[in-house]
């Protein structure tokens, strides 16, 4: 008998750690945040009355070359032939939010250049090693510009940049460079701080919910905007925080928000959440939803507020530019509201006309100094000052954010 | 209400059934496939051209299809291990992230100071020991409780992604870089980790598929030639008889479902040796590598070798699938054409124990009588 359960007894032993191991993950509840803090005054309204309308132009000084004097990656199109280019999608093309972004992106580069394009795309191309087979076929189907979407495709794509020195690769939200390999982004943290407003605008309670994709750098960052949006409309605020662990998984998402608001949120927020399901348990209870990465105001104009919409095209179409042009160079791109890469979704009903203008007067602000939200004096939500008064966030910071602000009832595992 | 056909059990399997029905449930396949294709405007001919060029026509493709296949194998060789005993372990899913745990933790410890061959060895059984466990406590609940092992190998895939999210994403372990502080992702195994590969008449193979052959081999011994073998088929059969010789059933059961994490788990540590290089939590899971195997073990009837081939026509399939897609050709038609040729092989299947007869008023009450 005692040989029997020999293995019995050390299988049981494992899987004993393993479930106390598991269990350990679920404590996502951080302690609340205390209200000793005063609110720094990011109210104050702009006295300047002829506020700078967004441009359209100037991405370039977004726009930062690795190294300054990086000779052009020739990856343009032989002689009679068109540019293939492809992007890879980490979700499908309609879901909604995110990948659907870019491939409007997409379709609007294919638009814009007619027959001397010939675009592609690979949806549903899960991480792993699956991504580096996929862009190798792209490559070899003759793609010569392939942008890739989703952090999880970083190291393939890294990978691929360095075997394909001929290839000019893009890259959305990462941060690893290489003489062909670029990155591009925006200042999303902006319209989120608007999109906060907005919900600290139309919440009663001052009681919010927001849940966010993984608690990295960009989407804490835009988590922090959001709650200091929150919290200027309403200096009381406080934002519950639930992290998902997924970029897109629309039945998590709602039944998330529905936790949220079972859990007394009378505002739903959303941050890096690829789809829009959250709206629809923020229907189905009546409670004032503000979105993320596309505008759903005609889909869910019930509880619609705003959101954070990214307009690729913006980045895109002086890329391609520069590849017809053999101007092609490798480097950072971070858009703004200035250069409209970060636009504020159309207001729903729900967004008075009091909230309407303090955040235009905000956006305003924005618009000349993005991200300036994250001036000190600025605490976190256990009270550490985290920015100095008088301290702007510099870029470097900002992609490095490690800490949630007051405001935030949640906490950032494994810090 | 009268059916024109009914099935009819087939006394004997002729042996040209073998090969002839997977042909014709294949061409079955293509055929309906081809209506599907028709329907949206694709000419058939050139889209079956192109899966077949971009899956297996040429060295490069080849060497795509063994990469993909290779967790396939693995993956098929768990759930036909467990299935021939008639324990249903659909947790591969979750047994191969453990294996890719175990592995990548062995690869960390050891990587940078023993000898290359050790490393690799170290590995392969890391991942052996850590799915062969997380199984084997299914198997456990299942001999001693008697609890149904669909439901809880099922559940403990969940618990194996919440801990691969817990180790990269929500905690500071071992496993996590400390380099990607803000940016969670597994850290890097020691070059001298990286499992080899080869090169067969430009085809590059991966050192876990030339394992899992080699695995596969041991269990079509294990289970055709030796007395554990002929053992799991009695329990197989017909539990009780086998109490009743003497067969120590819970044991068997036990040691069965550990064998089949244990190969999964393999498969993890080749994600990690052969493929990622590190612990890739998010990549892991958004593969479906567990649940694939399933497919594969079905497509196999079981048998270990049969699986390492399936394993390597579903590669082809997949990436074929991928090459497919773009803006003509959206990836729901992809999912469905592969849906399509997998779900008609294995209802070819039934053909193997079943025969269409047509129903007439004599065989009927034969029949019945």
């Amino acid at each position: 008998m005692t040989k029997k359960w020999l293995p019995a007894i050390a299988v049981l032993a494992l899987g004993a750690s393993l479930v106390a191991c598991g269990s350990d993950s679920s404590s996502d509840d951080a302690a609340p945040a205390d209200d000793t803090m005063v609110t720094e005054d990011t109210m104050a309204p702009s006295d300047d009355t002829t506020a700078p309308e967004a441009t359209g132009a100037g991405w370039e000084s977004n726009f930062t070359p690795w190294t300054a004097d990086a000779a052009p990656v020739n990856c343009g199109p032989k002689e009679g032939e068109p540019l293939k280019a492809a992007w890879v999608y980490v979700g499908p093309i309609n879901d909604g939010g995110w990948t659907q972004a870019h491939n409007e992106g997409r379709l609007s580069v294919q638009e814009t250049f007619g027959d001397k394009i010939v675009t592609t795309y690979k949806e549903n191309v899960p991480e792993g090693d699956q991504t580096a087979q996929v862009i190798d076929d792209l490559i070899a189907d003759g793609n010569t510009v392939i942008f890739g979407t989703s952090f999880g495709f970083q190291d393939a794509f890294a990978a691929a940049a360095e075997k394909n020195p001929d290839i000019c690769f893009e890259f959305a939200t990462g941060f690893k460079s290489a003489p062909n390999l670029s990155q591009f982004y925006g200042s999303a943290e902006d319209t989120d701080y608007l999109t906060g407003m907005a919900a600290g605008f139309a919440s009663k309670t001052g009681k919010l919910g927001i849940l966010a994709a993984f608690p990295i750098p960009e989407v804490i960052r835009g988590v922090n905007a959001w709650t200091m949006g929150a919290r200027a409309a309403n200096p009381d605020a406080e934002v519950k925080l639930v992290w998902t662990n997924n970029w897109f998984d629309p039945a998590l998402e709602r039944k998330t928000a529905e936790a949220l608001i079972a859990g007394g949120a009378d505002v739903i927020g959303v941050k890096s959440q690829d789809s829009p399901a959250s709206g629809d348990a923020a229907k189905a209870a009546g409670v004032p939803w503000a979105g993320y990465d596309s505008d759903q105001s005609e889909n869910y104009p019930e509880v619609w507020l705003t959101a954070t919409t990214y307009h690729w095209d913006v980045y895109l179409t002086p890329r391609i530019q520069a590849v017809f042009d053999g101007t092609w160079v490798a480097g950072n791109y971070y858009g703004d509201l200035e250069d409209t890469f970060i636009r504020l979704a159309p207001y729903g009903k729900l967004v008075t006309e009091e909230a309407r203008a303090a955040i235009e007067a905000k956006k305003a602000e924005f618009i000349k100094a993005p991200g300036s939200m994250f001036t000190g004096p600025l605490n976190d939500n256990t009270g550490k000052e985290v920015i100095p008064a008088g301290k702007q966030a510099t870029y470097g910071e900002l992609m490095a954010q490690n800490f949630l602000v007051e405001g935030v009832v949640g906490e950032i595992p494994a810090s | 209400m009268k059916s024109p056909v009914r099935l009819e059990r087939r006394l004997e399997q002729p042996k040209w059934l073998n090969w002839a029905i997977p042909l014709i449930s294949l061409l079955a396949a293509l055929a309906v496939g081809a209506i599907v294709l028709l329907l949206t405007g694709k000419n058939p001919l050139d889209v079956y051209h192109r899966i077949f060029e971009r899956g297996f026509l040429s060295t490069r493709a080849l060497t795509g299809t063994l990469r993909t296949a290779t967790p396939f194998a693995f993956t098929g060789l768990c759930a036909a291990a467990a299935f021939r005993l008639g324990v249903i372990n659909i947790g591969g899913e979750g047994q191969l992230y453990m294996g890719a745990i175990g592995a990548s933790y062995a690869g960390l410890v050891m990587g940078d100071s023993y000898p290359v061959g050790i490393v690799i060895i170290a590995m392969v059984f890391a991942g052996m020991i850590f799915g062969g466990m997380y199984a084997g406590f299914v198997g456990l609940l299942r001999a001693q409780f008697n609890t149904n092992e669909i439901i809880t190998s099922l559940m403990m895939n969940y618990i194996a992604g919440i801990i691969l999210n817990y180790l990269i994403f929500n905690s500071l372990s071992y496993w996590r870089d400390p380099r990607s502080a803000g940016f969670p992702s597994g850290k890097p195994l020691e070059k001298r980790a990286f499992w080899p590969s080869y090169e067969i008449a430009g085809v590059g193979i991966s050192f876990g598929l030339i394992l899992a052959t080699f695995v596969a081999v041991a269990v079509w011994v294990l289970y055709k030639r030796s007395r554990f073998g002929f053992e799991i088929g009695i329990i197989a059969d017909s539990p009780r008889a086998a109490r009743y010789i003497g067969i120590r059933t819970k044991t068997t059961i036990v040691l069965v479902t550990a064998l089949s994490g244990a190969l999964a788990g393999i498969g993890g540590a080749s994600q990690v040796g052969d493929f990622t290089h590190n612990l890739d939590a998010k990549g892991l899971q958004l593969n479906n590598f567990g649940y694939t195997g399933i497919v594969v073990a079905a497509l196999a009837r079981l048998n270990p070798l049969g699986a390492i081939v399936v394993a390597i026509l579903l590669g082809g399939l997949t990436n074929a699938g991928y090459s497919l897609q773009g803006p003509d050709f959206p990836s729901g038609l992809v999912g469905t054409l592969q849906g399509l040729i997998l779900f008609t092989a294995v209802a070819g299947e039934i053909l193997m124990k079943y025969r269409v007869k047509r129903n007439t008023a004599a065989k009927k009450a034969m029949v019945a009588s």
